[in-house]
């Protein structure tokens, strides 16, 4: 049953016009990447600079924004959800459904976004090894960001202006200025993952969460988030004008 | 029909429990229902059983609220509505049972007819989605059109899409809110048609309209719904009769209003007249009578008639003076 609402919600999702933007807007770290190469500061804080500014603080967050919010928002805000709803599905089915396509929407293009732009800047060994670890790091990211994003969907109408602004706002102003409010920063727990399997000299990505504390709160925010989402699709109600 | 043959203020009967001989018993149990400040139904009850129930009402009485209700996509602010016993919010379990086909016309454009049909029966778990969305396709007469994108459809389309939709798990209760909207004549004999054989099964099937005439030719019990509020339910004819024999206003327009006035107001059937600017308004309380008394008078006074035209003729009237009459009875 999963399958079956995934593969609907994916061509729903995925329409051509959103893709070819998704795409493009996935495809600039690289082009930036290729425009950065050799200018002579190390290997490794070049690949951790650019990964971090354009895939972590960009490319992820708006890309899992823009998929998170459609991939169950948009059919409740248009109505067509009730087909879906009116069916004997469990609703965590339904939300899981939502949230495996939005995860593997965005991995794909996040993950292959820092993919890319990691193998044009990195040249020797740390380099290479930082990039499959930001790989993985954006893997949790596109985890906890959609599941954010999904679950946001159910709880205003305007998730996405209130998903910019938490990106924009929070994670890009407030959690870099407050070490304190780090833990609540989803880019906190990508760089973490990544600092912590990457090992990379040095401190590319600053003073990053220790990888074992990024990995369970990276744990608690999903869970959390999906049962928030799970619970308010149960209560989920057509709006008085139908 | 729970709420008796006949009943202009059906909310104060209480409910039999639903009992129907193999199911489709569906039962609204004192349900209110308010967003924010506005009651949008009003401690409405009645019970349905097999056969086509219209639920009758002008737009904004609240018919879309209580098929909602039903269908449990929206929670009761009170009471409970329930399908063969079961509430119907918060359990999914009750789609087994039931099918609904949603007023709004928002369909997942970037499915083709067959793929549609296909995911709901997917979604309902039937054992052989791809034949039982063709049955259901080739019932509404869509099979021709079923490899289109619905995105392309015209409204007649979508609806009978919605209800193929609707009706692939074969649902004992189907629900049906406003199904004849965008329908061409031909199309609309074809759905009367389906959904008289689908009752004809032993399916409980309850349709909104706001339209007299569609209720009329379709169903063989109504629920009249106005402002929130149940204001009859029961037997069609008896019904309509109620709505005939209210109270009715008619202006006329003659060669001497005046003198025509105080030959009416001497008949018992008519209880009131009016002449103000220029134009005689008489208010009757049997409809019949005045049609058949106002000729014979005036030829009697010998006065011209120019203009007989009745004045409060509109659903939402007739709706009032329902719920005039449930409140009277209290």
């Amino acid at each position: 049953m999963i399958l079956t609402i995934a593969v609907a919600t994916a061509r729903a999702v995925l329409g051509r016009r959103r893709t070819i933007l998704l795409v493009l807007l996935a495809a600039v770290p690289a082009l930036v990447a290729l425009l950065a190469r050799g200018s002579g500061v190390s290997a490794t804080e070049t690949t951790a600079l650019t990964i971090d500014l354009l895939v972590v603080r960009a490319v992820l967050p708006i890309v899992a924004l823009v998929l998170g919010t459609a991939a169950l928002g948009s059919e409740l805000e248009d109505g067509t959800a009730v087909y879906v709803l009116a069916s004997p599905v469990a609703r965590w089915q339904i939300v899981v459904a939502k949230l495996l396509v939005a995860i593997v929407g965005t991995f794909i293009l996040a993950g292959v976004s820092t993919l890319v732009t990691g193998l044009v800047l990195a040249t020797d060994g740390p380099s290479l090894g930082l990039v499959w670890a930001s790989v993985l790091g954006v893997l949790v990211g596109s985890v906890v960001y959609c599941a954010l994003f999904v679950a946001l969907s159910l709880v205003t109408t305007r998730a996405f202006i209130v998903g910019l602004i938490y990106v924009l706002v929070w994670e890009g102003a407030l959690a870099s200025l407050f070490g304190g409010t780090r833990f609540l920063s989803v880019r906190q727990y990508v760089v973490g993952v990544a600092n912590g399997i990457g090992q990379p000299p040095g401190a590319p990505f600053g003073d990053t969460l220790p990888i074992e504390s990024a990995l369970m709160l990276a744990a608690v925010v999903l869970v959390l988030a999906a049962a928030l989402a799970v619970e308010r699709l149960r209560a989920w109600e057509v709006r008085p004008a139908d | 029909m729970a709420a008796g043959p006949t009943s202009a203020d059906p909310s104060t009967s209480a409910p039999p429990p639903a009992s129907t001989p193999g199911g489709g018993a569906i039962v609204l149990d004192r349900v209110s229902r308010w967003f924010g400040n506005v009651v949008a139904v009003n401690d409405v009850s009645f019970s349905i059983g097999p056969g086509i129930t219209g639920l009758l009402g002008p737009n904004g009485a609240g018919k879309s609220t209580i098929l909602n209700i039903l269908a449990g996509l929206l929670r009761p602010s009170a009471g409970v509505a329930t399908v063969d016993g079961r509430p119907t919010w918060r359990d999914p379990e009750v789609y087994r049972r039931l099918g609904l086909v949603p007023e709004r016309e928002a369909m997942p454009g970037y499915l083709n007819g067959e793929e549609f049909v296909t995911y709901r029966a997917r979604l309902q778990g039937v054992r052989d989605p791809a034949a039982a969305a063709r049955r259901a396709l080739q019932a509404v007469e869509l099979s021709g059109v079923a490899r289109r994108p619905i995105g392309t459809y015209s409204k007649g389309m979508r609806q009978r899409a919605k209800l193929a939709g609707a009706l692939v798990h074969d649902p004992v209760v189907l629900l049906l809110d406003e199904p004849f909207n965008g329908l061409d004549p031909r199309q609309r004999l074809h759905m009367i048609d389906l959904l008289r054989r689908m009752a004809g099964d032993g399916r409980t099937i309850l349709f909104s309209s706001h339209i007299l005439e569609e209720v009329e030719r379709l169903a063989e019990r109504i629920l009249v719904i106005y402002a929130g509020r149940l204001a009859a339910a029961g037997d069609f004819r008896e019904i309509r009769r109620l709505m005939t024999d209210r109270p009715h206003t008619f202006t006329i327009r003659s060669s001497d209003d005046r003198r025509l006035a105080s030959e009416l107001i001497a008949d018992p059937a008519i209880f009131a007249t009016e002449l103000t600017d220029g134009r005689l308004s008489v208010r009757t309380a049997e409809y019949g009578a005045l049609t058949r008394l106002l000729p014979r008078t005036a030829r009697a006074a010998s006065v011209s008639l120019f203009e007989v035209r009745p004045t409060d003729e509109s659903l939402e009237s007739v709706f009032g003076y329902l719920v005039g009459q449930g409140g009277g009875r209290r």
